[in-house]
């Protein structure tokens, strides 16, 4: 691009909420996008985060709430008068018009010179590498030409908000590798405000400066990639974000006051009746059955927290995941160097990195503190 | 595996069915020739036996006359060359001694084409042999019907055309000069007979009993040249002249000369046209000639058509052959393809029925003068169609149609506004749907009822209530200023609805994210309606404009009740002017012509539509 984009426009959601009829598709929420940030909205499908993007595109009408983009309330302006631009999942790039005059329309609609809209449309295009294709239609295109295009026909407006709904969820898992990079060296270069719609998690992790979680109508947590992912707000997040997910176990309060369910007992933080366990995988550390002493990452105990049985090993080369079994623990997936010399049917000892482990209540919502094992913690 | 002992039985199996096709062409054309060559002699004997009838026993003696009383009692008498020579018939009941020969046809034509014929159809089927052999032999694992047959197939079809049709210039010639010369000798055994040639002629149906100019007895008359040749070389063998007076009897093998006439034939009283040859008098009537030898000449035409195609049949029968041959060695794509071809004759069968074969009689038929009580249609070759070009009723019916189709792009923006208007859900718009769409589905013939009554101009409702608001009455139809019009409006109340449910059809499917990404680019209501939904309904508007283009050129219903193409022709559409004039002048031939070229005329339209729509798309 010629211009050296203007830095990006702040997005600001107070209390939006959106009904159709009867149905709550997004409960009153508020979000803040900083200027010149990528926010990720990641969720699970019908969770909402697509009606977000189309409510601050102005695609669709709040039923109540504020939308501000740069300062400036628009509930009322039309999405072409919002200063954003968006790449549609399916691209929605014009059949019947060429590259160029897709490329262009906004500009067109706009009433920019017709001299002026040739230097952008072009400069536009060498920038993509689009600058061969200029002349073809959408239907001649490869699909991560046309993605480009999408992305040019955004680009070319130098919208204060850029809108992504799902852009890369039609490519292959290269070209989606590809193109994500692009992404972030486009918004490197830039610098404009992006908002960034995926189911992905792995996507949203790696793209977003910061990620808004969403489910079921309602915002679950906003934060840095790493926030959410090592301190989930809440169970859903937990669960949500991570590959493969975060290993789980109820607990319940005994008589003893302590918390126990499965091989753990863990002295109650609080006066919960109940709670949910959570260790990722990178955090339980195996011990191979041949080693007397199971402690490979600085374990809290020398025997390690529980033993169980080794169902499946899969070996990916720079990991190995190993499944175990065992009551209460029968889906639990740890991550092991490849070192480790294990084989379905071992027993093995398992240690629990507490310092990395979430507690989380009844309601789901997280429990500060570490948990800690009680005295006579390890059962077996 | 075993294509040593596949490959001849596989060979011989082909020239099996090759030789059975071939069998097939020969049989059907010298069938069609023989039947040819008799229905032409038969239709000498009877104008014959009509001339003698109206000589002897008066015309209502005609009635019947035809068939069983005409015997054919000798088939090679000439004895001039090999095949049918002659043919003598009797007239039976009239007077038995009475015979009437009929001279055979020169043997030139037909006998020099004939083997040119086969030769070709023998060439072809061998050439379609040999590219069979050699695609086999190219690879064995390539079993597939190989493109290089289909092409010899159709070039034997193409063949056997050419043979065809120098086959027919042949037969034609030489039928045509011998018809003429039998016609010409029938009249003369009328005229010799003392019969009077336009009595004779109308009592035998020949259309030159209407020529006037008959009656002219001091016009000179020429004969054509042919029928001079023909009564000069059939002369010497066929006809005695007595030199004492000008009676003719005719030396056919078994046939008595009729004698017993002989006496009362005043030949040189009564012949108006005469002609000198060999040192003879012949009696002639040219018109006569003219008739007789057109009658040939359409008999001559039917047996080269059936030959030629007899040949494509052949060659399709000879290429079906060859590829079931080919299959036989993959049992399980010959059970499909058999399955496939089973399934598909019923369809085949009822499309060849009413829809292929109705199509090409209103092609042969357009190329005939028919009034359908006719016994035979008369060939015209193309003479309905050149009449047509200086039509001028016929071109104003035309222009009346194309006049009637511009109300086609009215209608379709009316509907696509309509379309637009009452998308969605609601009970309201569903009903407007509902109301929209009624006339679209209700008969033509009530429609037109109703808005006849509508629009009439003494009760109508619409001119009584324009009376009341004191705007005066509008002659709806009864003035040629505003009939068309009237029925215009009527015809776009009757399809906006069935347009409008089409167009909403198209509309659904133009995704919903290129509007989203025109409004993030911009775009208000109308620039969405120029860039997303006009381009997005381009196919939809092109089948809608052609399919109404088409219905519109076949407007009948509502001119033939409301208006029958009144008044002073104002309303005459296409459709209304052919059914006229096949059912009310009874000129099928006439009739049959326009059609085609009406059918031309769509065809063109559409092609034109198509072809811009193709360059559309290829150029943005």
């Amino acid at each position: 691009m010629g211009s050296v984009s203007r830095a990006g426009q702040g997005v600001v959601l107070r209390g939006v909420e959106k009904r159709f009829g009867d149905v709550v598709a997004l409960e009153p929420m508020d979000l803040e996008v900083r200027p010149g940030e990528l926010m990720v909205l990641v969720g699970p499908s019908g969770c909402g985060k697509s009606t977000l993007l189309r409510l601050i595109a102005g695609l669709e009408e709040s039923t109540s709430g504020e939308v501000w983009i740069g300062g400036r309330r628009v509930d009322e302006v039309e999405p072409g008068a919002r200063d954003v631009a968006m790449v549609f999942q399916s691209y929605a790039l014009y059949p019947h018009m060429t590259v160029a005059r897709n490329l262009g329309f906004g500009l067109r609609m706009r009433g920019t010179p017709r001299a002026e809209l040739e230097q952008r449309v072009a400069e536009t295009a060498a920038a993509l590498g689009l600058g061969e294709l200029l002349e073809r239609k959408p239907g001649q295109l490869s699909g991560g030409q046309r993605q480009r295009v999408a992305l040019g026909r955004a680009m070319v407006r130098d919208p204060g908000v850029f809108l992504f709904d799902e852009p890369l969820s039609n490519l292959d898992a290269e070209l989606r590798l590809r193109t994500r990079d692009e992404i972030a060296a486009l918004h490197r270069r830039l610098g404009t405000t992006m908002i960034f719609v995926t189911h992905d998690q792995v996507e949203a992790l790696s793209l977003g400066q910061r990620v808004a979680v969403m489910d079921r109508g309602r915002l679950q947590q906003v934060g840095t990639p790493a926030e959410v992912y090592r301190r989930p707000g809440n169970l859903f997040v937990a669960g949500f974000v991570g590959s493969p997910p975060i290993n789980r176990i109820p607990l319940f309060r005994d008589d003893r006051g302590r918390l126990a369910g499965g091989p753990f007992v863990l002295a109650a933080p609080s006066s919960l009746s109940r709670a949910t366990l959570a260790v990722r995988p990178e955090d339980l550390a195996v011990a191979g059955p041949g080693e007397a002493d199971g402690d490979a990452s600085g374990g809290s105990t020398r025997t390690g927290d529980f033993r169980a049985t080794v169902l499946r090993v899969e070996a990916l080369g720079s990991e190995q995941r190993v499944h175990l079994d065992g009551p209460g623990i029968a889906a639990w997936v740890a991550r092991a160097s490849p070192a480790l010399r294990v084989a379905s049917g071992d027993r093995v000892s398992v240690s629990v990195d507490w310092e990395r482990s979430h507690l989380f209540g009844p309601d789901g919502r997280r429990q500060e503190g570490v948990p800690r094992p009680a005295e006579q913690g390890v059962s077996r | 595996m075993v294509s040593g002992v596949r490959q001849p039985f596989l060979d011989s199996l082909a020239a099996v069915v090759l030789a059975a096709g071939l069998a097939l062409v020969l049989v059907v054309a010298a069938g069609r020739l023989e039947s040819a060559r008799v229905g032409a002699a038969e239709a000498e004997a009877r104008m014959a036996a009509a001339l003698w009838e109206q000589e002897g026993g008066g015309a209502d003696a005609v009635v019947g006359l035809l068939g069983a009383r005409a015997t054919i009692t000798g088939a090679d008498a000439g004895g001039a060359g090999p095949g049918p020579a002659a043919y003598a018939y009797e007239a039976g009941e009239l007077d038995p001694a009475v015979w009437i020969a009929v001279a055979p046809p020169p043997a030139d034509g037909p006998r020099d084409a004939l083997p040119v014929t086969a030769i070709a159809i023998a060439l072809a089927g061998l050439t379609v042999v040999t590219g069979w052999v050699l695609a086999r032999r190219r690879g064995p694992t390539r079993t597939r019907y190989p493109v290089s047959i289909a092409l010899l197939s159709v070039g034997c079809i193409a063949l056997t055309a050419v043979a065809a049709g120098r086959w027919t210039h042949g037969e034609l010639r030489s039928l045509s000069a011998a018809t003429a010369a039998q016609g010409a000798r029938a009249v003369q055994i009328a005229l010799a007979a003392g019969a009077d040639p336009a009595d004779a002629a109308r009592v035998a149906q020949l259309p030159w009993a209407q020529d006037s100019s008959l009656d002219s007895p001091t016009e000179q008359w020429t004969m054509p040249a042919a029928v001079v040749a023909a009564i000069a070389a059939s002369s010497e063998r066929d006809v005695e002249t007595s030199a004492g007076n000008d009676a003719i009897s005719l030396d056919a093998a078994n046939a008595p000369a009729p004698t017993a006439r002989e006496a009362d034939a005043g030949a040189r009283l009564i012949a108006p046209h005469t002609v000198e040859a060999e040192g003879a008098t012949w009696h002639v009537a040219r018109t006569a000639d003219i008739h007789v030898a057109l009658l040939g000449y359409e008999r001559t035409a039917s047996p080269a058509l059936a030959l030629a195609a007899a040949g494509g049949l052949a060659g399709l029968l000879v290429a079906l052959g060859l590829h079931l041959a080919q299959l036989a060695s993959r049992p399980r794509v010959l059970g499909r393809t058999l399955a496939a071809w089973g399934l598909l004759v019923p369809a085949a069968a009822l499309i060849v029925a009413f829809t292929l074969g109705p199509l090409l009689f209103s092609l042969w038929i357009s190329l005939h003068e028919w009034r359908l009580i006719d016994p035979a249609p008369l060939f015209l070759g193309f003479d309905n169609y050149a009449a047509l070009l200086s039509d001028r009723e016929w071109w104003s019916a035309i222009g009346n149609t194309a006049l009637f189709t511009l109300h086609v792009p009215v209608a379709m923006a009316i509907a696509l506004a309509l379309a637009i208007l009452t998308r969605g859900s609601r009970r309201a718009l569903r009903w407007a749907r509902l109301a929209l769409f009624l006339p679209g589905i209700t008969s033509v013939a009530a429609i037109a009822v109703v808005w006849k009554w509508l629009l009439s101009d003494q009760y109508g409702l619409l001119s009584r209530g324009l009376e009341h608001a004191g705007l005066g009455s509008v002659p709806w139809l009864t003035s040629p200023d505003t009939a068309l019009a009237s029925l215009m409006i009527i015809g776009i109340w009757m399809v906006v609805g069935y347009q409008m449910v089409v167009f909403q059809a198209g509309l659904a499917a133009i995704p919903r994210d290129w509007y989203d990404a025109a409004r993030v680019d911009g775009a208000g209501p109308w620039q969405r309606f120029r860039h997303i939904t006009v381009p997005g309904l381009r196919h939809t508007l092109f089948f809608v404009l052609v399919t109404s283009i088409i219905g519109s050129f076949q407007v009948f219903g509502l001119v033939y009740v409301m208006t029958q193409g009144g008044p002073l022709g104002a309303t005459d559409v296409a459709v209304y002017h052919i059914y006229r004039e096949a059912w009310e002048f009874l000129q099928f031939g006439n009739a049959a012509a326009m059609s085609w070229l009406l059918f031309v005329v769509v065809f063109a339209a559409t092609w034109l539509h198509f072809r811009f729509l193709d360059a559309r798309r290829a150029h943005g």
